[in-house]
């Protein structure tokens, strides 16, 4: 049973030499058919699980940059648009003053025109009155005395006659 | 098992065993269908077969790692594997399958129940050790070890040497070995008296079949420790 431990008897050493061969066929077996391919794959995914980590993390500082981002253009928008507004407003309310201010001017030159224009005209209407009463006064006179008298002769005297009654109306 | 008539054949001067060749075979034949099968349609996400060869790859490495520092690993990886995965079917193979000729001659049974696979094996592994602490250390630092820490180790250090070839083939091989033994015998137990010692011995059989199994995955397993202990062994300077 034991014949083979007894060296030299039973010792099939064209085994060993069978083995090794096998063993080394059988190791370049595997490594071509299984081993590089499968050790490539798993170091593959090793490198892609940790890229995902790593690009994980960027497209989270990227987001949180974004929002960051975002929130400071919000605030700076807001506050232009406060901007906005209060400019308007302060528009608005220039515009009003200077439209009321300008609004006032015009009223008191239209006030004082028309105030200027009634005075011509009660002066004309005063000058016109005078000569028609010049005139009437004069034929008047001329029919009673009955002698043509010279218009431009009496004209001084009847003007301050009349400039007496005017005064006399006024008073 | 050994103890019936051994068919043997010449080839190139040298003796084969016929059950050792054709049994190598079966074992070889089947790693390689294992691997083959297994190793189809490599993708990122793997499959079933792929998550297995990747699991074995792992766990042939996790042994290779507990003693070789991890950077000096990758060339042994091949190695390991290789050699877990051989013994681990040459241990089972004789568990399941026996075949004899009608002479008597055993021709399918484990290989690893013959002590001169397991010292091939044994040896394969030393010369690896040597080859890889001489690549690593070159030959002065390397055959300097075996006098460390004094001179008068030397002795010491090379009967180490054969100590290590010798326990670590025929560990494994005795193990296998007395695992085939007993079925066999049990076997004779069960057949010798008919029903009666039938119904007993069937149900020990099928026990001892399993703890043998067992006992093939963890010899499997020790070899390839051993292995990476000796190889990692001639890795550095000794102190």
């Amino acid at each position: 049973m034991l014949s083979h431990l007894v060296v030299g008897q039973g010792l099939y050493y064209g085994d060993s030499i069978f083995y090794a061969v096998c063993f080394l066929l059988l190791m370049w077996i595997i490594k071509v058919l299984a081993w590089k391919p499968v050790t490539k794959m798993m170091q593959d995914r090793a490198d892609k699980i940790s890229n995902d980590i790593d690009s994980a993390e960027k497209s989270r500082n990227d987001a949180a940059e974004l929002v960051q981002k975002r929130q400071a253009a919000l605030a700076s928008s807001r506050s232009e648009a406060q901007t906005i507004v209060n400019d308007a407003k302060a528009n608005g309310q220039q515009q009003r003053e200077q439209i009321v201010t300008q609004a006032q001017a015009d009223v008191q030159t239209l006030k004082q025109n028309a105030q200027k224009d009634i005075e011509q005209e009660r002066q004309d209407a005063l000058s016109n009155a005078r000569n028609d009463v010049a005139d009437l006064s004069i034929e008047i006179a001329s029919k009673i005395i009955q002698r043509e008298l010279k218009a431009d002769d009496q004209k001084a005297l009847i003007d301050s006659y009349i400039e007496g009654l005017g005064k006399q109306h006024e008073s | 098992m050994n103890d019936g008539p051994v068919s043997t054949f010449q080839f190139l001067g040298l003796t084969f065993s016929t059950a050792n060749v054709v049994s190598g075979l079966v074992v070889f034949l089947l790693v390689v269908a294992v691997i083959f099968f297994t190793s189809r349609n490599l993708a990122m996400k793997p499959t079933k077969g792929q998550n297995f060869l990747e699991w074995l790859i792992d766990f042939t490495n996790g042994i290779l790692k507990g003693s070789i520092p991890a950077k000096e690993v990758g060339g042994f990886g091949l190695y390991g594997f290789t050699l877990f995965l051989f013994l681990f079917l040459s241990n089972q193979l004789g568990l399941f399958i026996q075949l004899a000729t009608s002479g008597g001659a055993t021709i399918v049974r484990s290989p690893t129940s013959d002590p001169i696979v397991t010292l091939t094996f044994s040896l394969m592994t030393l010369m690896l050790a040597q080859f890889a602490g001489v690549r690593k250390l070159g030959y002065k630092t390397h055959f300097a070890n075996y006098m460390k820490p004094f001179v008068f180790w030397l002795p010491i250090s090379i009967f180490e040497e054969f100590t290590n070839f010798l326990t670590l083939g025929l560990r494994i091989f005795g193990v296998i070995f007395s695992g085939e033994m007993l079925l066999k015998l049990i076997w004779e137990l069960a057949i010798s008296h008919g029903i009666a010692t039938m119904v007993v011995a069937v149900p020990i059989e099928m026990i001892w079949q399993g703890f043998s199994a067992f006992l093939g995955a963890i010899q499997a397993f020790v070899f390839v420790t051993l292995s990476s202990v000796y190889i990692s062994q001639k890795l550095e300077v000794e102190e």
